[in-house]
C-alpha cells in the first residue's frame, strides 16, 4: 500500500498541494487528472520520496517512505518522471539494463527480463541502436521498458508499485493503447500503478480509481463513471462536454 | 559508430601503454640499450645505464603514468557526475585554484622555500592547496539543505575560475621576469623533477583513487539519466556526489600539484574512449585510466627527446599529440554518420 496522508506542501509561499489523502493499493490503476498546475506532478513526487512535504505522511509497505533504504525500496517502487535528461550514446538495450542496477540477479536472468521489458513496449527492434539517435516516442517507449524491468518480478520484501508521469506524452495512437494494456496486465499481476495522464478518455479506459487534482486540492475522486460528469468538466477544466458510453468497453467517454 | 567490445579495447590499450611505458623508459637525453632493462632491479648494479634508469626514468615514468591515469578516470568522472560531455576536472575548479596556489608561491617565496617539505617542493604544496581551497569554495556554493545542485556548481566553478584566473593574472602582472617564466612554465605542465618522493606521494593517492572511481560506474550510469531517475533506482545520490566529488579534487589536485597543469587529458581522453567503447562508466573509468596513463607518457618522453638535451613542456606535448588524434576519430564518426 502507499497510502498519502493529510499531504500538504508548501513552497516559498505558495501552497502547491493542500490536505490530500490518497491510497493506492496494490493491482488497482489509479489515475490522476487535473488542468496544468493543479499540482499532479508535485503529488507524484511527495509520493515517490522526491520532496518532502510540508505536513503529513507518506507510508509504504507498511512503513514511512523514507525510511526505506533506497535499494530496498527501488526493489518495489518504480518510478518514469517526465522526459530524461540522457544524452550520453548509450543503446536501448544498456538504458533498459540499468532498471536492474536494484537487483543482484545475475546477467542472465537480466537479460531475459530486458528482452520481455523491449517487447513488451514493441522496442524489440531499438535493442542496439542509440538512445541520442532515437525519435522522442521511442525515447519514451525505451524509458517505459526501464521501468517496466526495474519491477518485472514479485519483491520478496512487499508489493510492487509503479508510478508513472505522462507515459503517453510523445506517443501516437498505437502506443497509447499499448501503454494501457501494458498497464493493466501489471495491476493484473497485483501491481500498484498511479499515473498521472492528460487525456480524460484513456484515463477511464484503464483505471479503476480517477483522482481530479484542482488547485492543489482534491475536487473529485472515484471510479471513472462516478467522477467523469459533464459538471465537474465545468468545473475544473472549464470546458462544456458531453458523458457518452463507449460502445464496446462500456467506459464513460468524455465528448467535447 | 560501431563499438569495440570491451575485451579487445583492454587488450589493445593495455599493449599502447606497455609500448609506451618501454618506449619511456628507453629514449631520453641518453638512449639506453633495451639490455639493461633485464637488471634494472638489481640495486647492486652501478653502471650508468641502470642509475639513470632508476634514480630518473622510473621515477618519471611511473610519475607520468599515474597523473595521465588519474587526470583521465577523473574526468571521466566529472562528465559523468554533470551529466555532461564537455566537464572536465577544471571545472569543479581544482586545476585553476592550484595555479593561484603555485603563482603565490613563486611570487611570494621565490628561491628561499624551494626546499619544501616532505620531499615535496613548496610550489606543489602550494598548488594542492589552492586546488583544495577552490574546490571547496565551489562546492559549499553549490551545497544547500537540500542537497548539491549540479548547475549551480557548474557555474559556481566558472565563477571560480574566472576570479582565479585573474588573481594569477595579478601575480603574472607584479612578477619579474624570471618569476613570469616560472609561472607560466609551472602552467603548461611538466614532469621535470621527477624523484622517489613524489613517486610515492602520487602512489599513496592514485592507487586507492583507481580502485574505488570504478565501483562506482553503475551509479554512474543511473545518474546520466537524471538524478531523479538514479534515486528511484537506489543510488544514494548525495553520497555519491559528495564522495566523487572529493575524491576527483583529491585526485587532480595531487597530479595537478606534481605535473603542472598538464590540459586536454582529463577533457578528450574520456570522449576518446567513450567514442571507442561506449559510456558505460565501469569500463570508461579504467579505460580512461589507462589511456590517459598511454597519451601522457608518450608526451612526455617526446618532450624529453624532441629537443634533448632540453625539454620541452609536458602540457604542451599532450596537446600536440592528441589532438590530431581527436581530430582523426571525430573526422572519422561524422563519415560513418553521412555514409
Amino acid at each position: 500500500m502507499l497510502k498519502a496522508s493529510q499531504l500538504s506542501l508548501v513552497i516559498s509561499n505558495f501552497t502547491l498541494l493542500k490536505d490530500v489523502d490518497l491510497h493506492i493499493e496494490p493491482g488497482k490503476v489509479t489515475a490522476v487528472l487535473g488542468p496544468n498546475g493543479a499540482g499532479k506532478t508535485s503529488l507524484l513526487r511527495l509520493l515517490t520520496g522526491e520532496l518532502l512535504p510540508t505536513s503529513g505522511e507518506v507510508t509504504f509497505n507498511g512503513a514511512p517512505l523514507n525510511q526505506w533504504r533506497p535499494q530496498q525500496r527501488a526493489k518495489m517502487l518504480s518510478v518514469l518522471p517526465q522526459g530524461s535528461p540522457l544524452n550520453f550514446p548509450f543503446t536501448a538495450r544498456e538504458v533498459v539494463m540499468m532498471g536492474r542496477i536494484p537487483h543482484a540477479t545475475g546477467l542472465v536472468k537480466d537479460t531475459e527480463i530486458v528482452d520481455a521489458a523491449l517487447s513488451a513496449v514493441g522496442g524489440s527492434y531499438l535493442d542496439k541502436r542509440f538512445y541520442t539517435q532515437m525519435s522522442g516516442g521511442e525515447k519514451q517507449r525505451v524509458q517505459l521498458a526501464r521501468v517496466l524491468a526495474q519491477i518485472w518480478e514479485p519483491s520478496v520484501e512487499g508489493d510492487r508499485f509503479l508510478v508513472l508521469d505522462e507515459p503517453t506524452s510523445a506517443f501516437d495512437l498505437a502506443h497509447q493503447q499499448l501503454t494501457l494494456e501494458i498497464v493493466k496486465q501489471f495491476a493484473f499481476q497485483g501491481v500498484g500503478v498511479l499515473l498521472v495522464i492528460h487525456d480524460l478518455n484513456l484515463a477511464a479506459g484503464c483505471a479503476d480509481q480517477l483522482v481530479i487534482l484542482d488547485g492543489g486540492k482534491i475536487a473529485a475522486r472515484g471510479s471513472p463513471e462516478s467522477v467523469l460528469t459533464a459538471a465537474m468538466i465545468k468545473a475544473v477544466f472549464h470546458v462544456d462536454a458531453t458523458i457518452g458510453v463507449h460502445p464496446k468497453t462500456g467506459a464513460p467517454l468524455v465528448i467535447v | 559508430m560501431r563499438r569495440l567490445s570491451p575485451i579487445m579495447f583492454f587488450f589493445t590499450a593495455s599493449l599502447v601503454l606497455v609500448i609506451a611505458l618501454l618506449l619511456g623508459l628507453l629514449s631520453g637525453a641518453r638512449d639506453i640499450h633495451p639490455s639493461a632493462l633485464l637488471g634494472m632491479f638489481n640495486l647492486s648494479n652501478m653502471d650508468m645505464d641502470h642509475r639513470i634508469l632508476h634514480a630518473i626514468r622510473l621515477p618519471r615514468v611511473l610519475l607520468a603514468m599515474m597523473a595521465g591515469a588519474c587526470l583521465a578516470s577523473c574526468g571521466a568522472v566529472m562528465q559523468g557526475l554533470f551529466r555532461n560531455p564537455l566537464a572536465d576536472p577544471s571545472l569543479i575548479g581544482v586545476s585553476s585554484g592550484a595555479s593561484v596556489g603555485a603563482s603565490c608561491v613563486i611570487f611570494f617565496g621565490g628561491t628561499s622555500l624551494m626546499g619544501g617539505a616532505i620531499g615535496l617542493p613548496a610550489i606543489a604544496i602550494g598548488a594542492f592547496a589552492g586546488g583544495l581551497v577552490a574546490t571547496s569554495i565551489v562546492y559549499r556554493l553549490a551545497t544547500s539543505i537540500t542537497g548539491t545542485s549540479v548547475s549551480t556548481m557548474l557555474l559556481a566553478g566558472i565563477a571560480i575560475t574566472a576570479l582565479a584566473g585573474a588573481i594569477t593574472s595579478l601575480f603574472s602582472f607584479f612578477a619579474d621576469n624570471e618569476m613570469l617564466r616560472r609561472i607560466s612554465l609551472w602552467q603548461m605542465g611538466n614532469l621535470d623533477g621527477a624523484d622517489w618522493s613524489r613517486v610515492t606521494i602520487l602512489s599513496l593517492v592514485v592507487v586507492p583513487l583507481m580502485l574505488a572511481l570504478p565501483r562506482d560506474g553503475q551509479a554512474l550510469n543511473a545518474m546520466l539519466l537524471g538524478e531523479s531517475e538514479a534515486r528511484h533506482l537506489g543510488v544514494a545520490v548525495e553520497s555519491l556526489k559528495r564522495r566523487l566529488i572529493l575524491l576527483t579534487a583529491l585526485g587532480v589536485g595531487v597530479a595537478v600539484s606534481v605535473s603542472g597543469i598538464v590540459a586536454f587529458v582529463g577533457l578528450i581522453v574520456p570522449h576518446l574512449v567513450r567514442m571507442l567503447i561506449g559510456p558505460d562508466h565501469r569500463y570508461l573509468i579504467p579505460g580512461s585510466a589507462i589511456i590517459g596513463a598511454a597519451l601522457l607518457l608518450f608526451a612526455d618522453t617526446a618532450a624529453r627527446t624532441l629537443m634533448s638535451p632540453a625539454e620541452l613542456p609536458t602540457g604542451v606535448l599532450t596537446a600536440l599529440l592528441g589532438v590530431p588524434f581527436f581530430v582523426g576519430l571525430l573526422l572519422q564518426q561524422r563519415q560513418k554518420l553521412v555514409g
